[in-house]
């Protein structure tokens, strides 16, 4: 049985560019500013750093393939970089690469840095393509609310909720985004939304209106990782560690098989039953302090507080409503604004979310500071709810 | 033992277009054109292909020796149409495969080679032909495919045909003008009566041993209005034209208007009637079938004419005709591709919609190695199963409307088949109040992607109700 890494890798440094619609830079521009804030968080000097995973999904706008856009952008000194992609998990998936190299031993520091540039794409919503391989020929490419939407309907008929109490539910996942991303200076959109708005807005996918989406941005976040021995000689005398790290895929099971329900992730149950275990964690709903999650829809999280274990099945759409997940709730969910207020460069998404929890870990969070932070967990869903791959990963302190 | 007509299938697409809704847009104008009655007006993702493959599917029980596609409006012109039916429809590659066009008469004329070879063969006839904004023929046209089996027995004999050829050039289409251009209208409907359909009736029934009186069903598909009526006069019929039918209703069907005539004939027609069918085009074909049994399929005719979705707006019949071209923006500008080398491999299994079972019993689509089946762990070759016939149900919807579709919004989800299959698919034919999870939906053969820039399209099937509401009346 492998013990896992749990505080093995500690996070020394990190930086997370503006996001937005950033028409002043390229992905270039928006790796230099999360990396200049990381090198300088930690306290080292780009030259210490021994390898490097950057995490870009949508090779085609504006970044390009293999390691070479990094490590030209940030000038590394010849050291390994390694190009990961693993749609909207590819930022988690960057951090674990780092961490993992870290924890083996094979290098003493590594970057882990996400970046998408989107925004060159000249219209809203991800962008696709094709190149005829055999998926092409028959399935449909529906857009992603598209995709996400479909949970609505099967969550309403499996636990036999009123479509318009889920809708109430979904906006309040919104709305209360919103409220926390007025206090997020990098967040892309920062003005609160009353809830008429968000209940009245023009639908995208049904049931899913504009404010029960995401915004695409541009954006860049990063992480410098090394041995906890290693942080404490650079000044971190309780570093922030990694507890879990966890990836689950799927394997066709829910589009081909017929035994999903469509009503949640098992991806996300499966990652972050791991991670749970990886990390110690036998309670989460006691022991876990905030989230940051794959928001990139209102209904997205209102199935991940299910499938993370923080509310009980059929539950999530009362404790979204009875303020559980609010800023000043039990388990605070958002506390930055996520991909509802920060928009979803997909290869940077689960750097912000580690950004944000470092952050809250060392009471660092400014206006959003969640008094002790013990335990922070973040959540990235890549693909469609039926064709997914899920990201755990757990934060804390090594003491 | 003599050859017929055993079975026939009809296909029109669910929109029917009111004439007279969209008539009254033109008003400003004074062009001439129909008021009256209704135009079948095919989706975005359909052709002459998926028409025709929708009109015969149900004829295919049993592999014919050969099938034969007319059409004036296929999409490919070096590629054959009958080709890819044969794969949509699941039939051996060992069954001949003929394609005819260039003429309205190419159907009958097919029908008539099958009935005097000794075979067993499929007849179909598609259309879905490009009109011009304002032209009389863009509301007299309509989108649709009739299929006609002949085999031994059936229970429509040919007792006698004559044909004509005859290059009266009433109207052309042709690659520098591919709308129709359509020629003074008295002058066709004059030649057409006293140089072709009159004689060719008359021979035709001469070698029937009838007189032209003893027709008790015709189904004439006309040049122009007021042609059999002429006709009829000169030969003393009295017999009502099923065509007409066709043309209130769905609109002048091209290559498939005589064979759709033809199922409303037989439906109408009881044993010991002569029944008379006419092609035209480039000359004529004329037919005289004597009922001596009953035909399988063609009640099916007369439904699927009274069914559908009423459609008015003129933007929207404009934009599914292809004769506006609106601006969708950036989106609509992603194209997909497809390969060959990939439709060597799975294009077969692909566009006849073959999924796998595997060892323990569940169906898959597509098929693969390792069994999605999480009860099996090792890879093994699985039984071929065709969906493209079965019903499923919808396990999850949405109407999306961010994403592009030349007719939105895009319905797509899972549907789940009774034998363990579950596959994401693209809805069509939307209801009124939209598509639910748990609806029961059959599958239909649609265009899947289309690249204009390259010229090319895949096909695939899609998720569409059970059945069609009851059009009512114009």
């Amino acid at each position: 049985m492998a013990s896992g890494f749990r505080d093995k890798v500690a996070i020394v440094g990190m930086g997370c560019s503006r996001f937005g619609e950033r028409w002043d830079l390229g992905a270039d521009g928006l790796m230099v500013e999360a990396f200049g804030e990381a090198l300088a968080d930690a306290g080292i000097a780009r030259e210490q750093i021994e390898a490097a995973w950057v995490g870009n999904a949508l090779d085609d706008i504006n970044v390009g393939n293999s390691a070479l856009p990094a490590a030209h952008a940030l000038r590394l000194q010849r050291v390994p970089v390694t190009r990961v992609e693993n749609m909207c998990a590819t930022g988690t998936e960057a951090l674990r690469g780092a961490a993992y190299a870290v924890a083996s031993g094979a290098v003493d520091i590594a970057l882990a840095i996400g970046v998408e540039k989107l925004k060159d794409t000249g219209y809203g919503g991800l962008p696709l393509k094709t190149k005829g391989v055999q998926n092409d020929l028959w399935m449909p490419y529906g857009s992603a609310p598209g995709t996400f939407a479909q949970l609505a309907g099967a969550y309403a008929a499996r636990h036999g909720i009123d479509a318009g109490d889920l809708k109430r539910a979904m906006a309040h996942v919104s709305w209360k985004s919103h409220q926390n991303g007025v206090h997020s200076p990098k967040a892309h959109m920062r003005k609160a939304v009353e809830m008429d708005k968000i209940l009245n807005a023009p639908m995208i996918a049904d049931p899913l209106g504009l404010f029960d989406c995401c915004g695409v941005s541009d954006g860049a976040a990063c992480a410098i990782v090394t041995t906890p021995d290693i942080a404490r000689g650079l000044g971190k005398a309780n570093p922030v560690t990694i507890k879990a790290i966890q990836l689950s895929a799927s394997n066709g099971w829910e589009m081909q098989y017929g035994e999903w329900d469509g009503a949640h992730v098992p991806n996300t149950r499966v990652a972050a039953g791991k991670a749970y275990a990886e990390a110690g964690i036998h309670d989460p709903k006691q022991s876990i302090d905030m989230t940051e999650v794959h928001d990139c829809f209102s209904i997205t999280e209102l199935v991940i507080m299910e499938d993370l274990g923080l509310s009980d099945e059929g539950r999530a759409p009362a404790d979204i409503l009875d303020g559980r997940y609010d800023r000043d709730g039990a388990i605070p969910c958002q506390l930055d604004g996520g991909l509802k207020c920060f928009g979803h460069p997909v290869g940077a998404s689960g750097l912000r979310m580690a950004y944000e929890v470092y952050n809250q870990l060392q009471g660092r969070a400014g206006e959003r500071q969640r008094g002790k932070v013990d335990f922070g967990l973040t959540h990235n869903l890549g693909g469609a709810p039926f064709n997914s791959v899920a990201a755990v990963a757990i934060l804390g302190r090594l003491n | 033992m003599q050859i017929g007509i055993t079975a026939m299938g009809a296909y029109l697409p669910a929109l029917r277009v009111d004439r007279k809704a969209i008539a009254r847009e033109y008003s400003w104008s004074g062009l001439g054109m129909p008021r009256g009655g209704f135009r079948a007006l095919a989706g975005w993702d359909e052709d002459s292909l998926t028409m025709a493959v929708e009109a015969a599917r149900g004829l295919v029980q049993t592999a014919p020796e050969s099938l034969r596609i007319a059409s004036t409006s296929a999409y490919y012109t070096e590629r054959s149409q009958s080709a890819i039916a044969l794969d949509a429809l699941a039939l051996p590659r060992t069954v001949r495969t003929v394609d005819f066009g260039n003429s309205r008469r190419a159907a009958t004329t097919a029908m008539l080679d099958a009935l005097l070879g000794t075979g067993d063969q499929i007849v179909v006839a598609s259309e879905k032909r490009l009109t011009q904004a304002g032209s009389a023929a863009q509301l007299a046209y309509g989108d649709g495919a009739a299929a006609v089996r002949i085999g031994e027995g059936g229970g429509a004999r040919l007792a006698g045909f004559a044909s004509v050829t005859h290059d009266l050039v009433d109207r052309y289409a042709s690659q520098d003008h591919p709308t129709p251009y359509a020629y003074e209208e008295r002058f066709v409907r004059d030649v057409a009566v006293a140089e072709l359909i009159v004689p060719a009736i008359r021979d035709a029934c001469e070698e029937a041993g009838i007189e032209p009186g003893h027709l008790t069903h015709v189904a004439v598909a006309e040049p122009v209005g007021g042609t059999w009526a002429a006709a009829a006069r000169q030969l003393k019929v009295a017999a009502p034209n099923h065509c007409q039918s066709v043309s209130d209703g769905a609109g002048d069907l091209g290559t498939a208007m005589p064979l759709y005539g033809l199922g409303l004939a037989l439906a109408a027609a009881a044993v010991g009637d002569y029944v008379l069918v006419v092609g035209f085009g480039s000359g004529v074909d004329a037919l005289v079938f004597e009922v001596t049994g009953e035909v399988e399929g063609v009640a099916g005719f007369a439904e699927v004419l009274a069914q559908g979705f009423r459609l008015t707006s003129p933007t929207r019949f404009l934009n599914l005709s292809g004769a506006l071209s609106l601006d969708w923006g950036m989106r609509a500008e992603f194209q997909q591709k497809s390969q060959a080398t990939v439709l060597e491999r799975v294009g077969r299994d692909t566009i006849g919609f073959i999924g796998g079972r595997d060892s323990g019993g569940n169906v898959q689509f597509p098929k693969s190695a390792y069994p999605v089946n999480p009860a099996l762990s090792a890879p093994e070759v699985l039984e071929d199963v065709r969906l493209a016939d079965l019903e499923a149900k919808i396990v999850s919807i949405t109407a999306d409307r961010l994403n592009f579709t030349p007719d939105p919004p895009f319905d797509f989800g899972l549907v789940q088949f009774d034998n363990g299959a579950r596959v994401l698919m693209e809805m069509v034919d939307r209801p009124e109040q939209g598509f639910a999870v748990g609806d029961r939906v059959r599958m239909r053969l649609r265009i899947k992607s289309q690249n204009r820039e390259l010229g090319t399209r895949t096909y695939f099937w899609k998720a569409a109700p059970l059945a069609r509401p009851t059009l009512g009346d114009a």
